[in-house]
């Protein structure tokens, strides 16, 4: 397996949704227009809480100062994992479960922070720039480190640098407890994509759904159903468009926009926190991931400025509650 | 859907008339010759020759990708096309509702996770194979192989989960692909591989093209690079694949897959097509964004393999198949040699032929051949009757001329002109000059051996440069007492001049008339009478053109001409005056022109004589000579023989002489002819001076010599080679006899020979010089060792005196013997009959006590054998 550490040195930032007006100019600029700008990874994610915006450096420029905008003051580094061997297994661990055991759960132990944010295409693991030489030590056994530099892949090696935490006992086979409260809202999403061709076509209809979904009150009916969320996820990413929306947004879309798989799959979300959760709080995405992975259960993860958010196929939301309420209590 | 589609295009398979567009749809065109009946009112022009006319549409399929044309035979026009969202649907043009098509057209192949389809191939052998690359999916593969016959299994997918909006219950949507391969990685391009048509070549994202083997899909070949946004195997090299990324083409040798055999040179815009053509070995085209030119890396004489230390031969040209219109995409013509057809933005289609450079080669004959494509064309003169010799071509000239001995006589040099075939006035004055210049030598050294003769070759110019003691006088009009009123000029480098000319045979008196004769005798009358009347005879000059006009065939108007200049006043404001100097240029015969204006010109203003450019040169520098002061005749002199230099003209030799000054004249006279022969045979004629060591002259020589061997005339080139070395003497005879080795085959002294000179100072076995130079003792072509001396067992090449082979005693002599005979003991020298042998001296103190030869076992009495060889160098006695 190859990690390659890609090139994009990323800003995480928070829009207030009060503020979302002053920044439109900037993130329609990146999301439709990317021939107007030099920014190579841009990514949109509206929670109920708030805009969380993962772009490069690039593309930071494009937003204004503003009160609103709250940036962590980390640089991210992303991280990929690539099957290089390219063999063709069987079966298959989607997402997130993939990479729990092999990158997750090793960074987790070593007591270091990640932002995930799975896509279309693949999932990206952000790690903060200064933990990088601890990363590389941490992965350095299980991967074949790739830096990226100017689009070429060129091996990096660990330098051998520790953070100063002990080492966990290997063969602690122990259930990572989990810390914070889980929620799974009501609605069921679609992860998707569509061709940058046809982005045009569908711009005003994606405006739309990004930035007016607060007035548009009456199409979600959120006010009378608890337990819907409102969650809307865009990325362009290298030149890949992914899309995380509510199913009832998707009928919204003309046909043959959208990619959708054979199976039509979608997709009930766990909701992760209770209270803004932080960059520097470690092991969360690991708590999530480990007993999905081990239940073999395909997941997707995104994290945001204040909380994470799993993707898992609807018919597994049972199963997948089971597994982390066991978690959960034995946690507590 | 997106305006942003370009045309791309695609030639059918197996149809060389038939080709599809395809950009939101696709159109199928047949291709036929412009204006026949089979095309329609609505053909399309494609150039001017061709024409296209649009079979059919189709647009059924929206969201094209790409497309791929089922390669084999039947059904006829089953097209692949990739989709947006990753489905693969099978569609046909222009068919008749075929059974066996009906089947296919409309199945699909849609991929588990929808995303675009990038690239399509059809598998060449087990033609049911398609493989679709498609972008990357975090779950799902990037290359899918469909098998086009398999049926729709519907618990592949259970009913009730697929949503798909497109037509699931017709039971032609395909979800099953017959392999997978690739996860979490896109394919950007793909290719099957000729060799072996279960091996599939894949460009991916993630900077690898890799290789699969579809027997064993868990094991791969990879290699990472970033050229990975399209592949393409040389159908003349199936080692041979292209891969491009951006501006970059990188080359593969499948053979060795590790990194490129190397990358063409890089181009500021990124490519959109590369393709090899498929009727030419190696040419390779490529087209970038937004570009009007296609170019093209021939690669044809690249050796596959090669070195790392070799550079590779490309040769990159680029071609613009349409003037100024941006090019979308073109396509290779099947089966047309290097005919392509190339598609604008706007769908403008133009059909064009890349021509192959052409080569050419003069024979060292008349003929010329040149070769273009896979055609060699021969031109040859026209070896017809009615051909004039002056426009035969020069090389014809010239082997005619060798023929009959041009240049060799060397008694009556004038002879040379009419050897030449006597139609060349250039040759023809020439000649004389050379002729007159050889004998006023003679002459000379008759009576004086002075240094003279030097100056003699050095042309006119030189001579009147020196002059001085130039005394003018004013001469009475010969027979009259009337005085005239023209200078008149003369010294003795003057009149040197004039014998120079040909005007008087030998000085210090001016006396025409053996020259007046001459004329006479050749019918040259307008000449003559003028030469008479410039020396101040105007009833010479009347009488000889009374001759002329009753001669046989003589022209009567002479007698008119000479009336008119029996009326000769020297009155300045005469009737006679003013008629005959607006009339004169009315007068088609150049001598009589100038006569007129001389009769009619201010003294000392004859410029209508002087530059009459159809009188002879030498008969106006001899008039020069007569009637210019000293200080005109310089500069006039300097003025015609820079006009001849920039003409090329042999008449100006006579002003020029043999010297550097000649021999540039000679040089613009051979850059115009060729003609080297007459270079060659003119300036040997030279006193031995500086000119004949000029590189020009040296370099005329030699290729004259090469063109006697080109054309066999063997004898011929010895010939000149005994003429050269009586003429030149420091040309010696050239080695005649080599040694060859047994190796290569080519002489040993084939280094030497490769330097300008051949042969000359260079001793005649091919070891030079003194001992102590020689030092090669393996042949300079093959670096194989020469063969050894059979006594001192060293090679040969190694200097005798070094041996120890011989006995003291003669190592001795050796020693106190003059150099010459030292060479001589270095001389390869073997016997005839039992081809042994060594260094010479070795050989020949050897047989003085022995009459065996001295390798053993050999019993040939090679001494014996040899008639000369018992004859002993008188000093060794």
């Amino acid at each position: 397996m190859e990690l390659h550490i890609l090139e994009h040195s990323l800003k995480v930032a928070s829009i207030a949704k009060e503020g979302i007006q002053i920044c439109t100019h900037g993130l329609i600029k990146l999301a439709f227009l990317p021939s107007k700008t030099r920014c190579k990874f841009f990514s949109l994610t509206e929670t109920p809480e708030d805009y969380t915006i993962i772009v490069d450096e690039d593309g930071f420029k494009e937003l204004p100062e503003s009160e609103y905008l709250s940036v962590a003051e980390a640089t991210w580094l992303a991280l990929n994992v690539v099957s290089g061997g390219g063999n063709a297994t069987s079966s298959q661990p989607i997402g997130v479960t993939k990479i729990a055991k092999s990158v997750i759960a090793p960074l987790a132990d070593h007591n270091i922070s990640v932002f995930m944010l799975s896509t279309y295409q693949t999932d990206f693991i952000l790690v903060r720039e200064r933990d990088l030489p601890m990363v590389m030590h941490t992965l350095s056994s299980e991967f074949t480190l790739l830096r990226v530099v100017n689009g070429e892949a060129v091996a990096a090696n660990s330098t051998g640098v520790t953070n100063g935490f002990v080492k966990p006992k290997l063969g602690n086979h122990l259930p990572r407890p989990i810390i914070h409260p889980l929620s799974s809202p009501s609605n069921m999403f679609c992860v998707t994509s569509l061709d940058p061709d046809t982005l045009p076509s569908v711009a005003t209809l994606l405006m739309d759904v990004m930035f007016y979904s607060g007035g548009a009150k009456e199409t979600g009916g959120q006010s009378e159903d608890s337990g819907h969320i409102r969650f809307f996820s865009f990325s362009l990413i290298e030149g890949y468009i992914s899309l995380v929306m509510d199913e009832q947004t998707t009928r919204r879309f003309p046909n043959n926009v959208l990619f959708t798989s054979a199976s039509g799959e979608l997709w009930k979300m766990v909701r992760i926190g209770g209270q803004p959760l932080g960059f520097d709080e470690c092991g969360i995405v690991a708590q999530i991931s480990e007993p999905l992975a081990t239940a073999d259960i395909p997941a997707y993860y995104i994290s945001t400025f204040k909380f994470d958010h799993a993707l898992v196929p609807e018919e597994n939301i049972q199963s997948v509650i089971g597994a982390l309420r066991t978690n959960e209590s034995t946690g507590q | 859907m997106s305006s942003g589609y370009k045309p791309d295009i695609l030639w059918s398979p197996h149809h060389a008339d038939r080709y599809v567009i395809c950009d939101t749809e696709l159109s199928l065109y047949r291709i036929g010759p412009a204006g026949s009946s089979e095309t329609k009112a609505g053909a399309l022009p494609l150039s001017e020759e061709t024409a296209a006319t649009l079979l059919a549409i189709n647009s059924d399929t929206p969201y094209m990708k790409c497309v791929a044309w089922y390669p084999k035979q039947e059904p006829e026009c089953l097209l692949a096309v990739g989709q947006a969202n990753g489905r693969v649907v099978l569609t046909s043009l222009g068919q008749s509702h075929n059974s066996k098509c009906k089947e296919l057209v409309g199945k699909e192949f849609v991929p588990k996770h929808a995303r675009q389809c990038n690239t399509l191939a059809w598998n060449p052998v087990d033609s049911n194979w398609l493989a679709a690359g498609l972008d990357k999916h975090r779950a799902d593969f990037s290359v899918l192989i469909w098998d086009i016959s398999s049926k729709f299994s519907p618990e592949a997918v259970p009913a009730e989960k697929v949503r798909l909006s497109g037509d699931v219950d017709s039971g032609l949507v395909v979800t099953k692909p017959l392999y997978e391969l690739g996860q979490n990685d896109a394919c950007l391009s793909l290719c099957w591989l000729p060799r072996d048509h279960q091996k599939l070549l894949l460009a991916g994202m993630h900077r690898n093209l890799a290789i699969f083997d579809l027997r064993n899909t868990s094991q791969k070949t990879f290699v990472n690079t970033k050229a990975i946004q399209g592949v393409t195997v040389d159908p003349h090299f199936q080692d041979r694949v292209a891969s491009f990324f951006e501006g970059q083409v990188a080359i593969w040798d499948l053979r060795k897959f590790e990194k490129p055999v190397f990358t063409l040179t890089e181009q500021p815009k990124p490519l959109t097509k590369v393709a090899w053509c498929p009727t030419r070995m190696g040419l390779l085209a490529t087209l970038t964004r937004d570009s009007n030119i296609i170019r093209l890396y021939d690669m044809q004489h690249t050796p596959m393999p090669f070195g790392d230390e070799v550079e590779p031969t490309i040769i990159e040209r680029s071609v613009q198949p349409c003037s100024e219109s941006i090019i979308s995409s073109f396509a290779w013509h099947p089966s047309a040699q290097n005919r392509m057809v190339v598609v604008s933005p706007n769908r403008v289609m133009n059909d064009f032929t890349v021509f192959e450079r052409i080569s050419l080669a003069w024979s060292s004959t008349t003929a010329l051949m040149w070769a273009c494509g896979r055609h060699l064309y021969e031109c040859t003169e026209d070896a017809g009757q009615g051909v004039a010799a002056a426009e035969k071509d020069i090389a014809t000239k010239m082997r005619e001329r060798a023929q009959s001995h041009y240049g060799h006589d060397t008694v009556q040099v004038w002879r040379n002109h009419v050897l030449a075939g006597g139609d060349d006035p250039q040759l023809r004055s020439l000649w004389y000059t050379l002729h007159f210049m050889k004998q006023y030598t003679e002459n000379v050294e008759q009576k004086q051996q002075s240094n003279k003769q030097s100056l003699i070759y050095s042309g006119i110019k030189n001579i009147v440069k020196s002059s001085s003691g130039t005394t003018e006088t004013r001469r009475c009009w010969s027979g009259s007492d009337r005085q005239t009123d023209v200078p008149w000029y003369h010294s003795e480098e003057r009149s040197l001049a004039l014998q120079l000319c040909g005007w008087i045979s030998r000085g210090p008196d001016i006396d025409v008339e053996p020259f007046l004769k001459s004329l006479e005798q050749e019918g040259e009358w307008e000449r003559a009478a003028a030469v008479a009347l410039f020396n101040l005879d105007i009833r010479r000059a009347i009488q000889i053109l009374n001759k002329g006009a009753s001669a046989e065939k003589g022209d009567l108007n002479l007698n008119v001409v000479a009336m008119a200049l029996s009326g000769y006043t020297d009155e300045k404001n005469s009737l006679w005056r003013e008629m005959c100097s607006s009339l004169r240029l009315q007068l088609k015969k150049p001598y009589l022109c100038v006569m007129f204006a001389f009769l009619t010109s201010e003294p000392g203003a004859y410029d209508a004589v002087l530059y009459e450019s159809r009188v002879a040169v030498r008969d106006r520098v001899a008039f020069a000579c007569m009637f210019l002061n000293d200080a005109q005749l310089p500069r006039y002199i300097d003025k015609l023989a820079n006009e001849m230099k920039e003409a090329g003209n042999l008449e100006g030799i006579l002003l020029t002489g043999l010297t550097k000054d000649g021999v540039d004249l000679m040089e613009s006279y051979v850059d115009q002819t060729g003609d080297v022969q007459t270079a060659s045979f003119c300036m040997l004629k030279g006193s031995p001076g500086e000119v004949l060591k000029d590189p020009r002259v040296q370099c005329w020589i030699e290729n004259y010599r090469n063109l006697l061997d080109a054309w066999r005339f063997w004898h011929k080139r010895a010939e000149f080679d005994i003429h050269r070395s009586k003429l030149d003497s420091s040309s010696k005879p050239l080695a005649q006899v080599f040694v060859s080795c047994n190796f290569c085959g080519k002489s040993i002294s084939y280094s030497c020979s490769a330097m300008p000179h051949q042969g000359r100072g260079f001793s005649q076995y091919g070891v030079s010089g003194s001992p102590t130079k020689s030092k090669v003792t393996s042949c300079p072509g093959c670096r194989k060792p020469l063969p050894r001396c059979a006594l001192c067992l060293m090679n040969m090449g190694t200097p005798v005196s070094s041996c120890p082979g011989t006995g003291k005693a003669d190592e001795k002599a050796d020693l106190t013997r003059d150099k010459k005979l030292a060479q001589f003991n270095n001389w390869f020298t073997w016997c005839h009959n039992c081809r042994h042998g060594g260094h010479a001296g070795h050989m020949l103190s050897w047989f003085r006590d022995h009459s065996e030869c001295p390798v053993s076992a050999c019993t040939c009495k090679c001494m014996q054998l040899d008639t000369t060889g018992n004859l002993v160098p008188s000093d060794s006695v």
